[in-house]
């Protein structure tokens, strides 16, 4: 458990999603990174029924690197979120729920890839898509030695640099610089990066991203077919699959 | 982690239910003991159950029933958070299903899912639409006899939050409980209590309980 840095990538112009997995892979493995698997972030919302007053939505997410844990973030509607981390039979709990808490299934989405380890890094390429629809590319990048941020961003930001071989901004990124509220609301001193990072933070980041693709909504199908190629649509394939499975 | 393709979160869910290896059923026998006469059963509890050498491990926990009301249901989805007061570990969300009182089987049978999680559960409960029925602390003693859980406990009132948490004892009795949480279609295990259940007469009765018909409870 370290420090994850979770960062949309910008494909580049004329290139595919899958172009640009395979360009980034390539650059990975030459510097000497180990692929150690494959990884899947999957994220699904749930919305309250009308009946029961105010709007409130769960989000309910899983990520392969913690197997056992299903994290949870409610948001009350009123700018309030809570964030729950439960055993993964916490799944079974949100189907008892469904007369309240209805998925919203065309806006599940997931971000999938190749795992790779790099010295003390753990890096993941990941494709995004929302009902089979490739919607962009997610890196994630963890320093494991390490869990506060502001100690350890500087090298972060020079191993990104250097397998994307683009330069990253100096400052910290944006879900780290946020202020900390207290429990009693009251915003403390220090900001994010200093504060011990855990597992829910990387969920958050997740959170944030997802909710940044499917606020930029309906691509045309052509692009998303275009984009997708490959890797995006062997991921839509197996997800029809567990759906069929599931039904 | 291997270099195999990476299963969906849900479709692992559902194979594990399909071959069975969630435990999502508890089978339960109830009973009590006076206060004068409990320390001659847990004498005969340390005896039958296993680690007879160690003493009766303690527990002291605080559980809170939060219902969430379903528009569409009768009953309310009945949720239960347990929180140790005694030492530092996760928190413990339940549901519990309806018991099913089928005469045939040997223990009341109710479905129920165990979900350890982090402290944030009540908030995220309360939010979540959850309203507060009722707590209790109950402080007691727990055995183990291979899969079977056996709790001596002494249920307490929750006293206003100025006071020592657990000073309000409900009655002269302590609660006893014989329960097993198991995957669907272990019906045997009913036996296995029952047996056991055997065994600790005539200091302690268990038996079905019917929350029914006891009366003023959903």
């Amino acid at each position: 458990m370290g420090v994850t840095v979770l960062l949309p990538y910008q494909i580049p112009e004329g290139k595919t999603g899958a172009q640009a997995i395979d360009y980034l892979t390539k650059r990975l493995l030459a510097l000497g990174a180990i692929h150690t698997g494959q990884f899947l972030v999957d994220c699904e919302t749930y919305i309250s029924t009308p009946q029961h007053g105010p709007a409130k939505t769960v989000h309910v997410l899983h990520d392969s690197e913690y197997p056992a844990s299903t994290f949870s973030i409610l948001d009350n509607g009123a700018g309030k979120q809570i964030p729950l981390v439960a055993d993964n039979l916490f799944d079974l709990l949100m189907l008892k729920m469904t007369s309240v808490y209805t998925s919203k299934k065309q806006t599940k989405i997931e971000s999938k890839g190749a795992r790779f380890e790099y010295g003390d890094f753990l890096i993941k390429l990941g494709s995004v898509t929302m009902m089979e629809n490739f919607k962009g590319i997610l890196i994630e990048i963890e320093y494991r030695p390490c869990v506060v941020l502001s100690y350890c961003w500087e090298m972060i930001r020079e191993t990104l640099q250097g397998f994307l071989g683009m330069p990253i901004a100096k400052e910290y990124p944006a879900y780290f610089s946020q202020q900390i509220m207290n429990t009693m609301g009251q915003q403390q001193i220090h900001t994010k990066q200093n504060e011990v990072y855990e597992p829910i933070d990387t969920i958050n980041q997740y959170l944030e991203s997802f909710t940044n693709y499917r606020k930029q909504n309906v691509l045309p199908v052509a692009g998303g077919a275009t984009g997708g190629a490959s890797s995006a649509q062997n991921a839509a394939a197996n997800m029809q699959g567990g759906n069929q499975r599931m039904r | 982690m291997q270099m195999t393709q990476i299963t969906n979160s849900k479709e692992l869910l559902s194979t594990a239910l399909q071959s069975r290896i969630i435990p999502n059923q508890e089978f339960l026998l109830q009973g009590s003991i006076l206060d004068s006469a409990v320390d001659h059963l847990i004498h005969r509890l340390r005896g039958l159950c296993d680690t007879v050498d160690a003493s009766p491990e303690q527990f002291h926990d605080l559980e809170v029933c939060l219902s969430l009301r379903q528009p569409t249901q009768t009953a309310p989805l009945m949720l239960r958070v347990r929180r140790a007061l005694d030492r530092d570990s996760p928190f413990q969300l339940r549901y519990i299903g309806q018991p099913e009182l089928d005469r045939s089987r040997p223990t009341l049978v109710r479905s129920s899912i165990d979900v350890g999680c982090t402290s944030t559960i009540l908030d995220f409960l309360t939010e979540l639409g959850c309203r507060l029925d009722f707590e209790y602390v109950s402080r007691g003693y727990i055995f183990r006899k291979g899969r079977m859980k056996i709790t001596v406990s002494k249920i307490k009132a929750v006293p206003g939050k100025q006071q020592e948490i657990g000073s309000e004892t409900v009655s002269q009795s302590y609660l006893v409980e014989l329960s097993v949480l198991a995957p669907n279609g272990q019906d045997s295990i009913g036996d296995e209590m029952r047996i056991f259940a055997e065994q600790l007469k005539p200091l302690v009765q268990l038996e079905k309980i019917d929350y029914k018909r006891l009366g003023g409870l959903p």
